[in-house]
Order: C-alpha cells, then structure tokens, then sequence
C-alpha cells in the first residue's frame, strides 16, 4: 500500500440491519487510496453488496461513516445526493443494462445525472457527449455494436457496455458488485482485464466485489474480508494463504481456480 | 444501534396492535354471529331472511368480542397477531420462527379454520341451495317456455341491436380511452418500490390507493345508476360509470406491473445521480409499456361485456334495449340480442386476445 497517497473513501465503524432485523454489517471500517484496486471477498451473504450499496445509498446504512473526500455521504441529506453519485460509478452483477434501448442510449443514459430535465427524457445529449459514448464504446472493443439493442448482446459484451456507461459519468470511483459472477471464466478475464486498464490508465478508483480468491490475487493488491457482516481480514491480497483461507470461507471450502 | 432497531421494533409492535385488535374483534363478533344463526337454521324451521338481528343483540356482542380480541392479542397468538405480524417487514420475523410449528395445533389455526367451515355451510343455508325448485315440473315448463323463444330469434329488428351494439361497443371505447391517462399517471404514485423512499410521495400513494379501492369496490352498475341521475338517462352515464372503475382498474393493474418489473436497471439510473423521473421514465417505462398496452386492450374487452350491463340499468346501448324487450316479455327479440351479444362479445375477445399475443 503506497502511504503516499490519501484516502478517496474512508468508511468507519459501518454497520447495517435490515427492516426485518438481520444485520447485514457489523462496524465494518477499511480505507481506500486514490487509485487502489481494492478488493471485497467473502461468501454470499456475507455483506460485500450491501456494502457496495451503503456507499452510494442504494441502501440507507444504520450506523457509522462513509467518507468520501472527505463528505460523509452516511449522513448526506437525500438532495444532495445525486451531486455525490455522479462521482460515483457502478458496474452490477446482472449488468443492469437497459435492455430495449440501444447500446449507445445506453451508454449516453450514464450521463443522465448530469442532464436537464428535457435532455434527459429525450436522451438529447450535445455531440460531444455522443463522440465520447463512442469512444468509450472503442475502449470496451464495442464501437461497431452501437446500433445493438442492449439486450442482444451476450452476457460479457452487456457487462462492456455497463463499464462504458459507467465511464460515461467520468466518475472518481468505481464500485462493481460481483462484475464478473454470472459470465464465463473466459470472458471474466476479458472484462476483469478492462478494469485494470482503466484503473492503471485512467486513475479511476475501483472497488471490487469478487468470490474467486484466485481473481483477486490476479488483479486487487488490497482486499478486505468480509465474514458474516464482520470485517475478518484486511490488507495485501498476497497475504492470504491457506490459514486465511479456510477462516473466510469455512473450514471445509477449497480454493478454486479460474483461468 | 441494537437499541435503535429494538425501539422501533416496539413501536412497530404498538402500531400492529391496533390493525390486530381490529381484525380479532372483528373475527370473535363474526364467530358469534356465525353460532347463533346456525344454530337458528337447525334448530328450527326458520328462515335467515325472516331473521332480523337486534340492536341489542350486536350492542352487547361488539364489546364483549372487542374485550376478547384484546386478551388474546395481548397475551397470546390470535389470528389477527399472526395475520398482521406476516405483512409487516418490521415484525416478519417474530412469525417466521413460529410457523415452523404447524398452525393446525395453535388456538388461532384451529379458530379460523373452524369459522371457515362455519361460514360454508351457513351460506348454503342462506343461499337456500335447493335442487327441488331446480328440476321441479312447473320450472321445467317455464325453462321450456324462454328457450324455444331464444332459438327461434327475431331477426327484424338485427338493424337496430347492430346500432345499439356498435354504441355499446363505442361506450367502452371511450371509457377506456378517457381512464388510460389518468391511470397511467396514478399507477407511478401507486407502485410500492416506487414511492418507498419518499414519504410525501408514500402518503399521496395511500390516498389514491384508498380512493381507488373505494371507486372500484362500488360496482360500475351503482355508478351507472348515479351517473344516469345526474346527466341522464343514456351512453355518456354509462361511459361515465365505466370510465370510473377502470380508471381504478387499470391503475392497479399498471401499478402491479411496476412492482413487478425488475429493480436493476432502477438501481443502474439511480446510481448515477439521476432524478426520479429520469430514473422512472428510462428504467421503469420501458419494461412496462408493453404489458400497459396488453391490459388496456384487455380493459376493453371487459369494459365492452360490462357496458352491457350498465345498459341494464340505463347507462345506454344495447343493454337498454334488452331491457325494453324483457319488460315486455318479448323473448324472441331478446334471443336476438342475446345472440348478437354473444357473437361480438366473443369476435373481441379473440381479436383482444390476438392483439396481447402479439405484443408481447
């Protein structure tokens, strides 16, 4: 971990219980650096998407402090959110494309926080906005899909178009949630690959929800571990071996490779 | 924090009381009144018709059932606890460990189940099931009688059933066209997932919910019988009464729809720090406009059956002229109408059905 560096996002002592009592987060704290690929492991339920979702309140936190420069979105009033959200990118599991419009409406549609009221009901963006969502399009190896309905496209190329749309918004950070959970382990490198271009090439932020230990080895020098809502271990990815191992995911996991 | 969750637990748990006393008083007085008319309609040869309950009767009743209601709801599991408890997201989960016991060995299953059974024979009772009258030889001659005359149809007047269907027709038309906009508006502040966040928005959506539940809870016909009051016997009074209920309708069908429709692509646009109703017109509209378009041609197809009936009672159409016939007991022309109903109400029903196919 570079010292260098100050934090983008700090969280502290973050804690989540839903409505119906289950606590989701239990005084979570970690830190980002400007320009980490920072990991998120744990098993299913263990609380890495609600975490994802408490940072730009998708889900209202309980308790605690989300810092991010410095502003405490845990406690931003709901009408300054959407300033905070801009800066904020989000790549989902299921992409989360919206599936009858085109690829580059799509893309454009990440812009939509910044748009006007007219601008964005009639997805009128300036030509500038248009030459950028192509050229996203470019970066992601899409440029030729553009007239597509989302919806045609195969499950990694849906996930390319979401990481452009992101990148549309030029955001700060970038949270994935699971990004690569429901495509193919070829095509999890393909898009896992994006990502490291653009947090080496761009400076962007990521924070990132995976289940393969192997994944975040390849690609997040620093992890955090989440174990039922607790936060059991945190630092360079490296340093988990087999003991950490079995104590994130239970004595009786194996590790599985994707290649 | 644990405090802060365990003291709106409790407030929860207030708030439910009430909605629980209300239904367990409300299930106690049914029960008793479940008891004495059974055991009128066995006791004796008395009918439930000639039966009129007293004030006293229920004045005494109410609160015993209430003072009931509230020992069991407070000290034990009543029906109204584990009915309110189970839709309530705050309280789900006090339920959910319990119901791995089954229901048929707790006081509040065996009640309801009991008082449910109850309720199906005295409606046989009430309802004076009796296959005597049905197959009965003077019945049989009248049955006789309104069959031959509704085959043997009067085809003279199909001019005029044909201008009073096409009314008919053009009434549901109109009333659906005339509630889409409203009901498409209303939907938005009705859907659950939509206004959770908002409490402004939360509490206009519980007053149209509640103004929709009441107009549609009124049947068209009541309203076909107002409306003809109030501008007239004739196709605007019942396009008016249609109009109403499927404004209601159609807002409760669209606003399920959007409960329905998957929650990413909202989750996607909020994320970007869009407006609501950037989020709702590129996320939510998109997904439901289809399934819209499919219910509204289905409306009216309904609409186009119900406006028949409202006819009935002077809201226009071809109804209104059946009723002229049966008032003279005209039954071959009746037949005819009967018939040319039957032909068009069945012609929309497959075009409507074809069209939904289609779209979706």
């Amino acid at each position: 971990m570079s010292n260098t560096s100050k934090p983008i996002l700090e969280i502290k002592n973050l804690s989540k219980i839903y409505d119906d009592g289950r606590q989701a987060l239990n005084d979570v704290s970690f830190s980002v650096n400007k320009g980490d690929f920072f990991g998120v492991i744990g098993l299913s339920g263990s609380g890495k998407s609600t975490l994802l979702r408490c940072i730009n309140r998708l889900i209202d936190p309980t308790s605690g402090q989300i810092l991010f420069n410095g502003v405490d979105l845990a406690s931003l009033p709901k009408n300054q959110l959407s300033e905070q959200r801009q800066k904020i990118g989000m790549i989902f599991q299921h992409f989360n494309l919206i599936s009858r419009k085109s690829v580059l409406t799509n893309v454009l549609l990440g812009k939509l926080g910044q748009a006007s009221l007219l601008q964005g009901l009639f997805v009128k963006f300036p030509q500038e906005d248009i030459d950028r969502a192509m050229y996203l399009l470019s970066i992601v190896g899409l440029k030729d899909k553009w007239k597509y309905r989302a919806g045609e496209l195969s499950g990694g190329q849906q996930q390319r178009v979401a990481i452009a749309r992101c990148l549309m918004q030029k955001p700060e950070i970038l949270l994935a949630d699971e990004p690569v959970a429901s495509l193919d382990p070829a095509t999890s490198h393909g898009v896992m690959d994006h990502f490291e271009q653009i947090n080496k090439e761009m400076g962007i932020t990521i924070l990132c929800n995976l289940h393969f230990l192997s994944l975040v080895r390849r690609y997040t020098p620093q992890v955090v571990a989440l174990k039922g809502g607790q936060k059991v271990f945190s630092g360079s990815s490296s340093g988990i071996d087999e003991e950490w191992f079995k104590r994130i995911y239970g004595e009786g996991a194996k590790e599985v490779q994707i290649r | 924090m644990i405090d802060v969750f365990q003291k709106r637990f409790e407030a929860e748990k207030r708030k439910a009381f009430v909605a629980t006393l209300f239904v367990d008083t409300f299930l106690i007085f049914y029960s008793f009144f479940l008891v004495y008319f059974l055991s009128l309609s066995f006791s004796h040869e008395v009918s439930y018709a000639s039966q009129n309950l007293s004030g006293s009767f229920l004045g005494m009743m109410l609160p015993v059932s209430a003072l009931i209601a509230f020992v069991w709801g407070r000290w034990g599991r009543s029906p109204g606890v584990s009915l309110v408890y189970r839709t309530n997201r705050y309280l789900k989960s006090v339920v959910r460990d319990e119901e791995k016991r089954q229901w048929w060995k707790k006081p509040y299953g065996v009640f309801s189940f009991v008082i449910l059974i109850g309720t199906f024979v005295l409606g046989f009772q009430i309802t004076d099931v009796s296959f005597r009258s049905l197959l009965s030889e003077e019945g049989m001659e009248g049955a006789k009688r309104i069959f031959t005359a509704l085959i043997t149809p009067n085809w003279s007047i199909i001019g005029l059933v044909l201008t009073a269907m096409l009314e008919t027709i053009f009434i549901a038309l109109i009333a659906t066209t005339l509630a889409l906009p409203g009901a498409f508006v209303a939907s938005f502040f009705c859907a659950r997932n939509l206004v959770r966040n908002s409490r402004s928005a939360s509490f206009l959506s519980v007053i149209l919910r509640t103004l929709f539940n009441f107009s549609r809870s009124v049947e068209p016909v009541i309203w076909a019988i107002i409306f003809s009051v109030w501008v007239g016997i004739g196709p605007f009074a019942g396009m008016l009464a249609l109009m109403l209920h499927s404004v209601a309708s159609l807002a409760k069908q669209y606003a399920e729809e959007i409960e329905n429709c998957e929650s990413g692509p909202i989750e996607a646009m909020e994320a970007t720090g869009a407006r609501n109703i950037h989020v709702i017109w590129h996320a939510v509209v998109p997904q439901v406009l289809m399934p819209f378009l499919s219910f509204t041609i289905f409306r009216w197809d309904i609409n186009i059956r119900m406006a028949t009936i409202i006819g009935l009672v002077g809201g226009g159409g071809v109804g209104t002229l059946l009723m002229q016939y049966q008032g003279l007991a005209q039954w071959n022309e009746v037949g005819t109408i009967v018939i040319v109903i039957a032909i068009v109400v069945w012609m929309m029903d497959f075009l409507s059905g074809k069209v939904r196919e289609a779209l979706l």
